[in-house]
C-alpha cells in the first residue's frame, strides 16, 4: 500500500515559546486509511495537522527540524497552492473559514482557484453537493445556517477540491450529537465510496472509532502510541492515564475486563451495537 | 411566500427585479445618485424619491418598511435647518423672514437648507431600494461582470463580511461583560464613553484572531492574491446571470438620461434653484412676495 503521508523526525517550536509544540514525530500513514489523532487540548494535534498542509510553516513563525512528505514530496518543496490540492484541511470552527456570502460561492471558491473549467465546477458540484445534503442551503450565506449545517458546508468546499487526502481538525467540536453523525456519516460514504485519506483530529470518540483504521496519542507534543484501532483501545489504561476519555461502551466493557467478568482474549467492542452483541455472546457462555 | 434576503430586509422570490442583471441594478445606483448633485431644482430631487419608492413598490417590497427611515430622515432635516440657520451666523445682507426666542431666520438660509435637504433626502432613498433589493453577491456580481479585478471585488465582499462579523462579535463581547456586572446602560453619556474601551479591547483582539483564521481558511484553499499565477481563475457565479437586450436597453437608458440631465443643466441651464417651482412658492412663503 503507498503511503500518503509520512513524519520524519519532525519537529516544530513556534517562535517566542520555549517547548515545541511538536517533538521529534515519526509516522506514516497509509493511503486510504481513516486516521484518528487524539489526546488532550494543548497537546499538539492541531500543529500536526497544520503540518500535514503546510500552513506550518508557511504561515505561522517559528523552528522547524525534520521533514514531512506528502504523497512523496517534502512538503515545503510544494508551492502551498498546490499543496492544498493534495492535503484538504477542514478547521474546528467553519465559521471561520467561511470566505463567501453564498454557500454555493463557498464551495466553488477552491475550486475556481485551482482554475478549473466552468463545465468541472459543475461537475464537483454535482458530485458534493449531495455528498454533503447541502443542496436547500446553496443560496444562503454560510454563516446564518446551523452549526452541523455550516460544518458540512465547510466540509464541501473542501471536498469540492478533491484532495486525495484529507485532514479534519476537531470538525465536531461546535456540533450537537446529531451534527456530530452527519459529519461522520459524509466521512464514512468518502471512505467507502471513494477511498479517501481522512485524517481526523478529535475528541469525541464515539463517532470516530467505528470509522477509523489507525490511531494515534500525541501528548505534549510527541507521538506516544500508533496502532490500529482494535489494539490501540485494548490499551485503554494507558490511553485513560494520558487524559483520553474513552466512549462510554469502551470503558465499560475495559472495567469488566480488568474485573475478569470479561474473557482477556475478546477485543474491546467499538459501538453499543458490537458491545450489545459481545454481552449477549457474553451471557450465552456463561449459561 | 418565498422571500430572499437582501442587505437590508427581504424580497419576494418572484420579484420583477430579478430579470434585470445586477450591473444595472449597481449601474442605475450610481448614475441616478449622481442626479442629486446636479439638480438644484427641489421638485426635481424629490421627483427622485417618488422614482425610488415606485420602484420600491414595482419590487415587492414591504413599504412599511420605510417608517423606519422616517426618523432619521426627520432629525436629520432638522440637523440640516439647523445648522443653516439658528448656528448659521449673523448675516445682515439677508431677508430675515421671522425671528424665533431672538434668533434670525434668513430667508437665503432656509432657502439653502431646503436646498440641501432635498438632494441628499434622494440619495437616501435611492441607497435604501438598492439595499432593500440587492444581496451582497449582487454587487460582486456587478462588479465581476464589469472586469473589475477579483481581488478588488474579494476585498469588497470582506468588508461586507466583516460588519457582520464585528457586529457579532460586539454583541458577544457586550453579553460576556453583562454577564460578569458590567453594564453601562442607565449610565452617563460620559461613562458610557470612557468605559468604551472594556469594549474595544477584546474586540480587537477577536478581530485579530479572526483575520488569523481568515487567512489560513484562504491559504488551504488555494487563494494567493494572483491565484494560482499559472492558471486562469474562472466566475462560475457569472454563468448563472444572463445580460439580456433588455439589460442593455436600460444601461443606454439611464445613460441617456445622465446626459440628458448633464445638458439641461449645464447647456439649458435649468433645473436649477433659481427657476424652480418650490423657490417661487418659498419666495411667496418666507417673504410675501417681496423682492
Amino acid at each position: 500500500m503507498s503511503i500518503a503521508m509520512r513524519f520524519e523526525d519532525y519537529s516544530w517550536r513556534y517562535s517566542r515559546t520555549s517547548e515545541p509544540a511538536l517533538k521529534n514525530v515519526n509516522l506514516e500513514i497509509a493511503a486510504g486509511a481513516v486516521v484518528g489523532i487524539i489526546g488532550p487540548n494543548g497537546s499538539g494535534k492541531t500543529s500536526l495537522a497544520y503540518s500535514m498542509n503546510g500552513l506550518i510553516p508557511n504561515q505561522y513563525n517559528g523552528i522547524r527540524t525534520g521533514a514531512v512528505y506528502v504523497l512523496g514530496k517534502e512538503v515545503t518543496t510544494i508551492p502551498q497552492a498546490q499543496l492544498c490540492q493534495q492535503v484538504g484541511l477542514v478547521f474546528s470552527d467553519p465559521e471561520a473559514q467561511f470566505t463567501a456570502m453564498t454557500v454555493e460561492d463557498e464551495v466553488i471558491f477552491g475550486m475556481e482557484n485551482m482554475g478549473l473549467t466552468i463545465a468541472q465546477i459543475k461537475q464537483r458540484l454535482d458530485w458534493v453537493v449531495p455528498l454533503t445534503e447541502i443542496e436547500p442551503l446553496m443560496d444562503k450565506p454560510p454563516y446564518e445556517v446551523s452549526g452541523g449545517q455550516k460544518q458540512r458546508v465547510a466540509l464541501a468546499s473542501v471536498l469540492g477540491m478533491r484532495p486525495p487526502i484529507m485532514v479534519l481538525d476537531e470538525p465536531t467540536s461546535m456540533l450537537d450529537p446529531m451534527g456530530r453523525q452527519r459529519v461522520f456519516e459524509v466521512l464514512g460514504k468518502l471512505k467507502r465510496e471513494y477511498q479517501s485519506t481522512i485524517i481526523v483530529v478529535e475528541h469525541s470518540l464515539e463517532n470516530l472509532v467505528p470509522l477509523a483504521d489507525l490511531m494515534i496519542l500525541v501528548y505534549h507534543g510527541e507521538v506516544l502510541l500508533v496502532a490500529e484501532t482494535e489494539p490501540f483501545f485494548e490499551q485503554l489504561g494507558y490511553l485513560m492515564k494520558h487524559d483520553v476519555f474513552p466512549p462510554g461502551v469502551l470503558e465499560f466493557f475495559y472495567q469488566l475486563k480488568v474485573a475478569g467478568h470479561y474473557p482477556a482474549a475478546w477485543p474491546l467492542p467499538q459501538s453499543v451495537a458490537a458491545g450489545a452483541a459481545r454481552l449477549r455472546a457474553l451471557f450465552e457462555e456463561k449459561k | 411566500m418565498k422571500m430572499n434576503k437582501t442587505i437590508l430586509g427581504y424580497v419576494p422570490e418572484e420579484s420583477p427585479l430579478y430579470r434585470i442583471h445586477p450591473f444595472v441594478r449597481v449601474f442605475f445606483l450610481l448614475v441616478v445618485s449622481l442626479f442629486p448633485m446636479l439638480i438644484n431644482a427641489p421638485e426635481w430631487n424629490l421627483a427622485i424619491i417618488v422614482l425610488a419608492i415606485f420602484l420600491l413598490k414595482y419590487s415587492r417590497v414591504n413599504l412599511s418598511t420605510l417608517k423606519i427611515y422616517v426618523p432619521v430622515s426627520l432629525s436629520m432635516g432638522f440637523l440640516i435647518l439647523l445648522s443653516h440657520t439658528v448656528l448659521g451666523g449673523i448675516h445682515p445682507e439677508f431677508y430675515v423672514s421671522f425671528k424665533l426666542f431672538g434668533f434670525p431666520f434668513y430667508y437665503e438660509r432656509i432657502v439653502a437648507a431646503v436646498d440641501v435637504y432635498t438632494r441628499v433626502l434622494p440619495m437616501i432613498f435611492l441607497t435604501v431600494l438598492f439595499l432593500s433589493t440587492s444581496r451582497e453577491r449582487d454587487m460582486l456580481v456587478a462588479m465581476r461582470w464589469a472586469h473589475v479585478p477579483f481581488v478588488v471585488t474579494y476585498l469588497v465582499a470582506m468588508a461586507l463580511r466583516s460588519v457582520g462579523m464585528v457586529i457579532e462579535d460586539f454583541s458577544i463581547v457586550r453579553q460576556a461583560e453583562k454577564a460578569r456586572g458590567f453594564d453601562p446602560q442607565g449610565k452617563s453619556i460620559a461613562y458610557k464613553l470612557r468605559q468604551f474601551v472594556m469594549y474595544i479591547i477584546p474586540l480587537f483582539a477577536l478581530a485579530l484572531r479572526r483575520s488569523d483564521e481568515f487567512a489560513n481558511a484562504i491559504v488551504a484553499r488555494g487563494y494567493s492574491f494572483t491565484g494560482l499565477r499559472e492558471v486562469k481563475r474562472p466566475d462560475y457565479i457569472l454563468t448563472q446571470y444572463r445580460f439580456r437586450v433588455r439589460d442593455g436597453l436600460l444601461v443606454a437608458i439611464i445613460s441617456l438620461s445622465l446626459v440628458g440631465v448633464l445638458i439641461i443643466r449645464f447647456g439649458l441651464g435649468g433645473l436649477t434653484l433659481e427657476g424652480s417651482l418650490t423657490l417661487q412658492w418659498l419666495e411667496l412663503w418666507l417673504k410675501g412676495g417681496a423682492a
